[in-house]
């Protein structure tokens, strides 16, 4: 018995699960309508964007690389998709201009990521201002009202299926297509690889480049896509859409046990840890903090994520030397 | 079921591997200029000389990391592709380097089949996967599990899985890149027999190494090599030591280990029941000034942690460091510094130079303080104190602004004995001050070593070369497992009781 | 050691003078002594700090939290006076808060060991997050004119801003102790091989906390500049800072990878940057248009070292191979 839950310890999206029914636990004593259905629908809903958001996230993190530019991307492709819905154009090519933004971004950072070789951090940084700004200029002060919206995307920002929101089964669905595909296909099991040991992979074959600049191009196309959830669970966008979401999706993909140094994690772990933060967020809420304080939490929380990162990867002990029964 | 048969590799005897007169340059430099290799199937191949030598570069043109600019190469008898590391290991070649590199992370299984598991039509077979990985390592003779991660693996068992890599992809030639360097004795049998099994399936295996003691008991055949060029060749028994020395020294080396005899002063250095959880305890020893103390062990009792814990880089939690009647603050390397301590680590590489900086910074990076003047560094001091032991030490650079990374091993090595001995200190600890050096260059360190001694200094060598233990130490202490065991004096110290010591055949102390 | 970075830091100093070459005669009222001491203002803050971080980037790592310990010292400085302190007194501690701001990031970065990009990132968040604490949405605008106008107005007989006396001091102090400094060398020394810096008695850790402390005092002395410029404190004050400050100091020569770079490289780059920024403006070019340039020249600033590092690389492997 001991040894199936050491077992089970061991796999990393335990304990974040844990924590998670643990924080509903102790918030729902505290605040009882923390329970109710509604209660569990408002972190369902709140999440769905970082939910999918970190999904994507975790196949760029698993290599120990990042992408900053995650927030600007889902901003301006929600805008986008609002502005060609309003001069009327059907849903599909709404949906194909989102996406052919966030791939265009993905193909930029990717190419100077994996080509170029230059660190993410800078990179996706400087692409974080540049496609805010140049969002900023097409935007102007104009923003997209729920009139512009296309009506399937209003539907599914406000409906819900057998009780779970949409645009929540959305993110269920993303994060097991993810989980599957990191599990079972070879190209994804490279990812690992280069994060676990970036000059090892060049040398037995992998082709590393190539990896790195898909990884960016779905992260990008992903993010570029899900500008219509932003869109259906907002029912607006304007020129500050998406600000700051990177920091939220990276700290719920290090809560969910995807770890900055890479080569561990799965897009299971980055789901739940986006939830965990959303119920954190919630709770506090709930036991009456006052708004002003939101972000500094979000701060502390992922500081707090990344230390309790960095103590379960050092139980590897110094080498250990001396006989443990002399 | 795929099986990982090396054995209808070629009859045994038959040419596997032909290089045949390769030369390659790098700039105006001539690394290579007339190297040849013959591999036999079933035979361990010994690949000797010194550092500069060419071996290495050798060997990476074969691993594909080089393109030859001249000279052939064929394997089983068809023309080698070269220059690319994929098609190396495409057509059956497999290096195991000296520190291998597994993906932490991923399980043991993983590492084997990396960028090619097996898949069933899209999806990889992971139970598959793991059934093999468990096969090969069970024909290795080795029980791991190859569902563990690779993280925390030591050195010995991840040239382990290396070798199942090099099996599932049926190389025809494995190549051993100084593997026994890490390696307690145990581990080094165990590799042999590895070895062993692999050449009666008709493999051919390249060892190369510096440790002739190993070379006779392994190998069947020796090629030297010395400037670029093959000098010799010739089976294990045609060939004996001395003869084997002079072709790749190209000189006699009498005086391998020249020792001054030295009447030891104060104690300087005083340890008294030194302990880290988990790797040593009860360390109590002492040494005076001129004496030379050599900490010997096999490799992994724990001698590099203990001169680690002395000087400060790790924490020890219990006992005392005592230098010349001055306690020592545990953990604090830059005070132990001060103190007049100084090491010279294992791994010059990482641990002893910053490999892109030039020689003059890498000689003062430690008596900056003293090269200053109003508070301000004076350049032309720091070009002159380095210029100034480069004379002493018999450094061979072009440029003292040249970085580190172009010196060969050797002199690297005297760069950081440089940085320390401008430190004046009054206690030395050498953590394997020989280890990966040509033999001349080893007999002047050595030397050097001697005359500090000679001078008044106290010193430490950890060394897992038990002639050089012999040779250079007035007093030879022995860890085995994290505690010391034995201590013999100069004239008391011999082959046999150091080793049974080590291995804990004799009880002592 | 890095030959390239030499060449480097020259073609920035070109760069800037090219670039004001340009402006003066291809902008109206570029030229005027009034702008050029509206330059130094403009980058005055951004420039103090590039200082302490290039230390910090040569040393390894990094810090993304400057701008929201920047304004969280403004916080302090505002609510403090508000409450009735001394004005000089809410200057120290808005110092302190600075500094404050980067001894938490040097503790959780050397003592707990986390990595500094995450955690400047999650203090990024909890400084300006604080700033709102403190401020809820009132920003402090009273405040005594003596103190604001050396926010504003030049050294008397001269078209410098006050701020140029900050800038020429702290310059020079912080490229004296780096090229020419024990502490300095030891500095880059960590930034080349942290390992091999601990192996050569480099107290790797303490001296890092140092870095991360500076560079949170200077976010204060940057603080305290900006309250005086703007006259105010805000919550929501200078946003984005941090983005100039990493692209000045990469534009300058230093490398992300760490170990090699020069100061002056990065005060001409801030220079620049200042520059480009005011021909900008002054060709009406929106704000917004800014933050493109400061993208935009962050990303000049790695892509072109590596792109000359593979052209000649690709030169000397189709040579040797």
């Amino acid at each position: 018995m001991i040894s199936i839950v050491q077992r089970a310890f061991k796999v990393r999206e335990v304990p974040v699960f844990l924590a998670l029914v643990l924080v509903i636990l102790i918030t729902g004593f505290a605040n009882p309508r923390f329970f109710s259905i509604s209660g569990v629908q408002d972190i369902t809903l709140g999440v769905a964007v970082i939910a999918i958001l970190s999904v994507a996230q975790s196949f760029v993190i698993v290599m120990r690389h990042i992408d900053l530019s995650v927030g600007s991307t889902i901003g301006f492709s929600a805008f986008l998709i609002g502005i060609e819905s309003s001069k009327g154009a059907p849903l599909w090519w709404c949906l194909t201009v989102g996406l052919l933004l966030g791939i265009g971004v993905g193909v930029l950072n990717g190419f100077m990521v994996a080509y170029l070789k230059l660190p993410s951090l800078v990179v996706t940084l400087s692409s974080l201002y540049i496609v805010r700004g140049v969002f900023n200029e097409v935007a102007g002060g104009t923003t997209i009202t729920n009139t512009d919206v296309p009506s399937f995307i209003s539907f599914l920002g406000r409906n819900y299926f057998l009780g779970i929101p949409y645009l929540f089964l959305i993110a269920l669905v993303l994060m097991i297509a993810g989980g599957l595909v990191m599990r079972h296909l070879r190209w994804a099991r490279d990812l690992y690889a280069i994060g676990s040991n970036p000059p090892a992979s060049a040398l037995v074959g992998i082709p590393v480049a190539r990896r790195i600049f898909t990884a960016f191009v779905i992260t990008g196309g992903i993010s570029g896509l899900a500008g219509a959830v932003l869109l259906a669970r907002f029912n607006t966008a304007a020129a500050n859409s998406g600000l700051g979401l990177e920091l939220n999706v990276v700290a719920a993909c290090v809560v969910g046990g995807v770890a900055i140094a890479g080569g561990v994690g799965t897009p299971y772990g980055a789901v739940i840890g986006a939830v965990l933060l959303q119920a954190i967020t919630l709770a506090l809420g709930a036991l009456g903090v006052p708004q002003f304080w939101q972000q500094a939490v979000n701060g502390i929380l992922l500081i707090s994520a990344i230390s309790l990162d960095r103590y379960l990867s050092s139980r590897v002990k110094p080498t250990q030397i001396m006989r443990v029964n002399a | 079921m795929k099986e990982s048969k090396i054995s209808n590799v070629a009859a045994a005897g038959s040419p596997v591997l032909e290089l045949k007169d390769i030369t390659k340059s790098f700039g105006g430099v001539k690394a290579l200029q007339g190297a040849s290799l013959t591999l036999k199937a079933g035979e361990i191949h010994a690949l000797m000389g010194e550092n500069g030598a060419g071996k290495s570069t050798l060997l990476k043109t074969l691993a594909g990391v080089h393109r030859a600019d001249s000279g052939e190469i064929s394997l089983l008898g068809k023309t080698f592709v070269q220059g690319s590391t994929k098609l190396a290991r495409e057509q059956g070649i497999a290096v195991i380097y000296q520190e291998p590199s597994l993906f932490p992370d991923l399980s043991l299984a993983e590492n084997v089949f990396v960028g090619r598991q097996p898949v069933k039509g899209q999806r990889i077979d992971w139970s598959f996967m793991e059934d093999e990985a468990s096969r090969l390592f069970g024909e290795l003779g080795v029980a791991l599990s190859p569902s563990t991660r690779a993280r925390g693996l030591s050195i010995a068992d991840q040239q382990i899985v290396e070798i199942a890599k090099a099996l599932s992809i049926n190389a025809k030639v494995i190549v051993m890149d100084e593997p026994t360097a890490a390696l307690s004795s145990k581990e080094v049998d165990r590799l042999f027999n590895v070895a062993r099994n692999l050449r009666n399936q008709g493999c051919a295996v390249v060892f190369v190494s510096h440790r002739l003691d190993e070379v006779y008991a392994l190998c069947d055949q020796i090629t030297v090599m010395r400037d670029g060029a093959t000098v010799g060749s010739g089976s294990v028994h045609e060939l004996d030591e001395p003869a084997l020395i002079k072709m790749m020294v190209g000189r006699e080396i009498s005086d391998l280990f020249p020792k001054i005899d030295v009447t030891p002063g104060e104690i300087v250095l005083s340890v008294k029941n030194l302990g880290r959880e988990g790797q040593f305890k009860g360390v109590t020893f002492e040494v005076r000034a001129g004496e030379i103390i050599a900490l010997s062990g096999l490799v992994g009792a724990g001698r590099s942690e203990v001169v680690r814990a002395i000087f400060g880089i790790d924490k020890f939690d219990e006992g005392s460091v005592t230098l010349n009647g001055v306690t020592i603050e545990a953990g604090n390397s830059a005070k132990a510094m001060k103190s007049g301590m100084a090491l010279v680590p294992e791994d010059r590489r990482l641990q002893g130079l910053f490999m892109s900086a030039s020689i003059a910074k890498n000689s003062s990076i430690t008596i900056l303080n003293r090269l200053t003047r109003g508070g301000l560094l004076r350049k032309a001091s720091e070009v002159a104190t380095a210029a100034q032991w480069g004379k002493t030490l018999q450094l061979k650079y072009a440029d003292i602004h040249d970085s580190v990374d172009r010196l060969s091993g050797g002199n690297q090595q005297k760069v950081v004995l440089a940085k320390w001995l401008a430190t004046e200190p009054k206690l030395l600890i050498v953590d394997e001050p020989t280890r990966g050096i040509d033999v001349g260059t080893k007999s002047e360190v050595h030397r050097l070593l001697s005359q500090e001694a000679a001078k008044g200094m106290a010193i430490i060598m950890v060394s897992s070369e038990l002639p050089e233990v012999l040779g250079m130490a007035d007093r030879v202490l022995v860890m085995r497992e994290g505690l010391l065991v034995g201590e013999y004096n100069r004239g008391q110290a011999n082959p046999e009781n150091v080793i049974s010591t080590a291995t804990g055949s004799i009880k002592t102390l | 050691m890095n030959r390239f970075s030499f060449t480097w830091d020259k073609g920035v100093a070109l760069l800037l003078v090219v670039v004001t070459v340009v402006g003066s005669f291809g902008v109206p009222y570029f030229g005027t002594t009034d702008n050029i001491s509206f330059i130094l203002q403009d980058i005055g803050e951004i420039a103090l700090i590039a200082y302490a971080m290039s230390y910090l980037i040569i040393a390894g790592e990094i810090d993304l939290s400057v701008a929201s310990a920047l304004n969280l010292s403004s916080a302090t400085i505002g609510v403090l006076f508000k409450n009735g302190v001394p004005f000089g007194w809410a200057v120290v501690g808005g110092l302190i808060t600075g500094l404050v701001c980067g001894l938490i990031n040097g503790f959780l970065v050397t003592v707990v060991g986390l990595q500094s990009l995450a955690v400047t990132i999650g203090t990024l968040a909890l400084y300006r997050g604080l700033c709102f604490a403190l401020l809820g949405n009132n920003p402090v605008n009273q405040m005594p004119d003596s103190w604001t106008s050396l926010g504003y107005s030049n050294i008397p007989g001269t078209f410098f801003p006050y701020v140029s006396i900050l800038l020429v001091v702290f310059g020079a102090i912080f490229w004296i102790v780096l090229h020419y400094t024990p502490f300095g060398r030891r500095v880059i020394a960590i930034g080349i091989n942290p390992e091999a810096a601990k192996f050569s008695g480099i107290p790797v850790a303490r001296t890092k906390l140092a870095l991360f402390a500076a560079t949170g005092l200077m976010s204060g002395v940057a603080g305290v500049v900006y309250t005086l410029r703007f006259a105010s404190a805000s919550p929501d004050g200078a946003v984005g800072y941090e983005l100039a400050v990493i692209a000045a100091v990469l534009f300058g020569g230093v490398s992300i990878a760490g170990g090699v770079g020069t100061l002056w490289g990065v005060l001409a780059s801030v220079l620049v940057l200042g520059v480009v920024r005011s021909v900008l403006q002054l060709s009406n070019f929106s704000a917004n248009a800014l933050l493109i340039v400061s993208g935009a020249l962050l990303l000049i600033s790695v892509v072109f070292p590596r792109a000359s590092e593979l052209i000649r690389a690709g030169k000397k492997a189709k040579s040797s191979n």
